[in-house]
């Protein structure tokens, strides 16, 4: 049941609604615009329109510039990381949610404690274990750094929204005779849905952007993730940023359309009273 | 079911790491590969040059593989300052001479039995000498000018004195004229650089207080209080306050700034290293000046009692060191000494349009910029060097002050000439 | 309002019986272990690295030297540029935590009050955040250019040209300009979180409000705020955490600069750790170290405070 407005007040919500749409969306359309167009073209009218329209721009950063090779690496990267840091994730936050047990606060501290630390400080150190691990300069050694350098945060958004599911939901299931995986697997995680969306959406928006450890990480070409090819065009020497655009258009396409199907999708269904 | 669904995950988890690490793991052949990582992978010029060192030390020993991994600078040093602490990084890699951390910490070693020094130019040399050993192989040279536009200099009604050097009242009266006939006078800009907003106020310095006080000037040895130093910070707030630097000057990048100069808006001057050309002498879509642009080059202005007015600044730029973890010491210097040839000294003047630190003689230049390159070999005539930018002889908090005083708020117009002689003693003069 | 209160603690359920909440050693660990062996593998040990580099310092060749508390002393008492730091990051932190929490709240009811086309809108409202922080600046950067930024050109063009200005060339607006972006890059996220939240309110409660004919302005501060709390609590401290961090943008746009006015403190631990000409880790490492416990205690405080009320209502 949503509320409804009247009439009169629609008008104002519009107009707000409207403003923030340029503000927000502009500067996205700048982009796509700036992405049709040479960096000659932009330096001399930053705000023109993309006549004529390069398209080739695309083709040549697919192919030229190796884009494909980084865009199925972060693919593969961001989409196991995403699911792994999901599932861990859950799991910890359902049985610091749940269950009363001695010491989840000194695990929760900790785990709320890896939030808190520089990312630029701690790689040092991260790199000197994969190195031992022998996975310097591997996808595996990135996917599992991303998946630790998140716990925390995932665990932190989800422990919160799961606290707050009634224990009625659970004692009903126990009754039933479910196991407590299956409370977990039935209860926690389809209840949880919003969170769950939540941190998906953002780890993977996170993860698909991250430039620091990938940079570090990783040495060789065929390696790098999509947002070190982006760098390729943001030279200290020149400044690229029509290519940067068309690169970051490549970037954000697939995440756009994934995210206005998968959000519409997530509250049609929860609107339709499926979480209940 | 369930049960079925989540331990296989949580093993998986864990797995991974184990599973996977061999395929990650590099291939290891008998084949020898020399791992090299550079800086300016946007360059094309100079990575054909580095990557025709690399097949040169290919031929010349069968079985090695030269791999030069190309970076930007900034990631670059990320992945060094992570990688050589835990004793890996590639073979060689690119440094400034500025960044002597990599040398104070033994993690580069030094070459002077490894390289053929004859090839090199001793004063490019001397940067690298640090306790008497020599820890790099400088590539790249470059001095202080100051680029601007002929014709517009010539609509302003002012020569340029045959010396090619402006007086410093002339140089404000210059600015001062520019400004009025609606031109921006200098366009530089700090957006993405710890230096260019002080290439006046430090030549400037340079010329008034002679190579040895300005040396000590910027090692803490010198009070900026200095009533020499007062006059030139004088004389360089008139300049600002004349409106020499564009409006959005704390934003423009080094980029934008050569595009500023010589296409839009258009400005009459612009100091520069004389690397100015690897952006400039690009083609027109990629951002290169445009083929007529009456491109000249001047000195900085001449300071009233200076010290030395011959002087400028000339700085070693890209260079080559080698790793002190490296399992392959004499390949990396067989790669170090290929980029040093006096044919390949002689290939980079004509295709960079550069000093070098590389002996090459080259007196019959030719090519489509041979007039701008003699036009800057006019500038050297009779000039005394001085080694070294103050952004390479400062570290630490000095550095940073100098960033954002000398670089920034100062000709940004933020300070007096009070407040600025006091923020840099405050962070650099040890008394 | 007690009507109400009784009906939604029917609906939500009272805290059942606490052996429902015991668990054995068994079932934690399987629940626990995956995570927390990530964890201990991969963040415990850089987290004790840090504190451990915090206590020292790092001389050439590779020398470290135990120095106890004196980095921490030199931080708290000999450095004007830390303190510099930590003004600016708690005015970025206090207001653009708030701003971005609640007005991501705003934008979430606009939505869900069923603005037109509002599937569209929660697209293109989100946009922002699918941008990486590199050219989130610059873009920005561009937009605050004084000679051909969008900024000055709307100033210009609705006639206020006299505030046209260098935004991020002066210390006075500079940290204001960078905090504009940085909401700009998050609102949409703190939106979705809510939009989620809100749908996810039970349907009974908002109808039972409209039957006891609340007024939409009531049924927000009676009924909707204190539903979501929880995740106002989270975003609150999430946004809290980031701000206090808060490093990319500031470090594309500015740099720290003009003359130290967007210096964050970690900006600061970034450049002691990697520009200074120095491979010395012990001062950064205690900066963080420092900045570590501080925000610690902040979230303990702010949770405790908000959290707590929650649980007297039910």
């Amino acid at each position: 049941m949503q509320p409804r407005l009247a009439p009169l007040r629609r008008v104002p919500l519009a107009a707000f609604a409207l403003f923030y749409t340029i503000v927000s969306g502009g500067p996205f359309l700048w982009v796509a615009v700036m992405s049709l167009r040479t960096t000659a073209e932009i330096f001399k009218n930053p705000y023109g329109p993309p006549s004529p329209a390069h398209w080739e721009k695309f083709t040549d950063a697919w192919d030229k510039s190796n884009y494909h090779t980084y865009f199925w690496n972060s693919v593969v990267v961001v989409t196991i990381a995403v699911v792994l840091v999901t599932v861990i994730g859950a799991m910890a936050a359902h049985c610091l949610a749940r269950y009363r047990f001695r010491g989840s606060r000194l695990v929760r501290f900790l785990i709320l404690s890896g939030l808190v630390l520089p990312p630029q400080l701690l790689i040092l150190a991260l790199f000197q274990i994969l190195l031992d691990i022998h996975l310097y300069n591997t996808l595996t050694g990135l996917i599992v750094v991303y998946v630790a350098t998140h716990i925390a945060m995932t665990v932190y958004i989800l422990e919160g929204f799961f606290a707050q599911i009634p224990q009625d939901l659970f004692d009903a299931a126990k009754m039933d005779g479910y196991s407590d995986l299956e409370i977990f697997w039935r209860i926690t995680m389809p209840v949880g849905a919003p969170a769950i969306f939540t941190t998906v959406t953002l780890n993977f928006i996170i993860l698909w952007n991250e430039f620091l450890f990938a940079v570090v990480l990783l040495t060789d070409d065929d390696k790098r993730t999509l947002p070190l090819g982006i760098m390729h065009f943001m030279g200290s020497h020149q400044l690229d940023v029509g290519m940067v655009a068309t690169g970051l258009m490549i970037a954000i396409v697939p995440v756009l359309l994934i995210y206005g199907f998968f959000s519409e999708t997530m509250i049609k269904g929860m609107t339709a009273g499926a979480v209940r | 079911m369930l049960r079925g669904i989540s331990l296989p995950l949580c093993a998986a988890a864990l797995g991974l790491a184990v599973v996977a690490a061999p395929l990650g793991g590099r291939a290891q052949a008998d084949d020898v590969t020399l791992e090299v990582w550079s800086h300016e992978a946007d360059q094309p010029a100079k990575v054909a040059f580095r990557e025709l060192a690399a097949r040169n030390v290919e031929k010349a020993h069968p079985g090695v593989k030269v791999k030069i991994t190309w970076y930007e600078k900034n990631p670059m040093l990320a992945a060094l300052k992570s990688a050589l602490p835990a004793g890996k990084g590639p073979d060689a890699f690119y440094l400034e001479p500025g960044f002597v951390e990599y040398i104070t910490a033994g993690y580069v070693i030094p070459l002077d039995d490894l390289i053929d020094w004859n090839n090199i130019e001793p004063w490019a040399r001397k940067v690298w000498i640090h306790g008497g050993k020599t820890y790099g192989v400088p590539q790249e040279a470059y001095t202080n000018e100051i680029y601007y536009d002929k014709d517009a200099l010539k609509k302003l009604g002012i020569e340029l004195p045959a010396s090619g050097q402006f007086t410093q009242a002339q140089f404000l009266d210059v600015v001062k004229k520019t400004k009025a006939a609606g031109m921006t006078p200098i366009a530089q800009g700090v957006g993405d650089r710890p230096f260019p907003g002080a290439y006046v106020v430090g030549e400037a310095l340079l010329r008034k207080l002679g190579p040895d006080d300005y040396l000590r000037l910027f090692t803490g040895k010198l009070s900026f209080a200095d009533p020499r130093v007062a006059e030139v910070l004088k004389w360089t707030k008139e300049v600002v306050d004349a409106g020499a630097y564009p409006k959005n000057f704390m934003t423009l990048k080094l980029g934008e700034s050569h595009y500023y100069f010589y296409l839009k808006p258009g400005a009459l001057m612009l100091p520069m290293g004389s690397w100015y050309t690897g952006r400039a002498f690009v083609p027109e879509d990629k951002g290169g000046q445009p083929a007529n642009f009456p491109l000249g080059v001047m000195q900085f202005p001449a300071m009233d009692g200076g010290a030395c007015n011959e002087c400028k600044t000339s700085a070693v730029g890209a260079s080559f060191v080698i790793n002190a973890a490296t399992k392959h010491k004499d390949l990396a210097a067989a790669f170090l000494n290929a980029m040093s040839t006096p044919e390949m000294g002689k290939m980079w003047i004509e295709t960079i349009y550069l000093q070098t630190g590389i002996k090459a003689d080259v007196k019959n230049f030719s090519g489509p910029h041979a007039a701008y390159f003699t036009e800057l070999m006019e500038r050297q005539k009779g000039a005394k060097y001085f080694i070294g930018a103050p952004q390479d002889l400062t570290t630490g908090e000095c550095k940073d002050a100098f960033a954002q005083v000398l670089n920034s708020g100062f000709p940004g117009g933020l300070l007096s000439v009070d407040q600025a002689v006091q923020m840099m003693n405050k962070s650099c003069y040890k008394g | 309002m007690s009507g109400l209160s009784r009906r939604l603690r029917g609906i939500l359920g009272n805290a059942a019986a606490t052996d429902a909440r015991a668990a054995s050693l068994g079932l934690l660990l399987m629940f626990l272990a995956p995570a927390l062996l990530f964890y201990a593998g991969f963040a415990v040990y850089p987290v004790l690295r840090t504190f451990y580099n915090s206590f020292h310092a790092i001389r050439p060749q590779g020398v470290v030297e135990f120095v106890g508390i004196g980095n921490f002393r030199s931080i708290l008492f000999a450095d004007p540029t830390f303190w510099k730091a930590v003004g600016n990051t708690a005015l970025f932190t206090v207001i653009a935590t708030l701003v971005d929490v609640f007005g991501g709240l705003l934008l979430a009811l606009c939505l869900f009050a069923r603005a037109p086309s509002a599937g569209l809108l929660r697209v293109i409202w989100f946009t922002p955040v699918l941008m990486s922080y590199v050219v989130v600046g610059v873009i920005w950067v561009w937009i605050y250019d004084y000679d051909w930024g969008l900024a000055n050109a709307i100033l210009h063009w609705i006639g206020l040209g006299a505030y046209e200005q260098s935004w991020l060339g002066h210390p006075s607006t500079a940290l204001w300009s960078v905090m504009g972006a940085h909401i700009w890059k998050w609102l949409g996220f703190n939106m979705i979180v809510f939009l989620a939240a809100l749908y996810a309110l039970p349907g009974e409660v908002l109808g039972a409000a409209e039957l006891d004919n609340c007024g939409w302005v009531a049924k927000l501060f009676y009924i909707i705020i204190p539903m979501l709390r929880a995740t106002i609590v989270n975003l609150l401290v999430l946004s809290f955490i980031g701000k206090m961090m808060v490093f990319d943008l500031v470090w594309i746009m500015t740099g720290g600069g003009p003359l130290w006015s967007t210096e964050t403190v970690s900006t600061y631990v970034y450049k002691r750790a990697f520009d200074w000409n120095t491979f010395d880790l012990g001062y950064p490492s205690a900066i963080a170290v420092l900045w570590f416990v501080i925000i610690l205690a902040f979230i303990a405080i702010m949770t405790r405070l908000l959290r707590q009320r929650d649980r007297l209502e039910f």
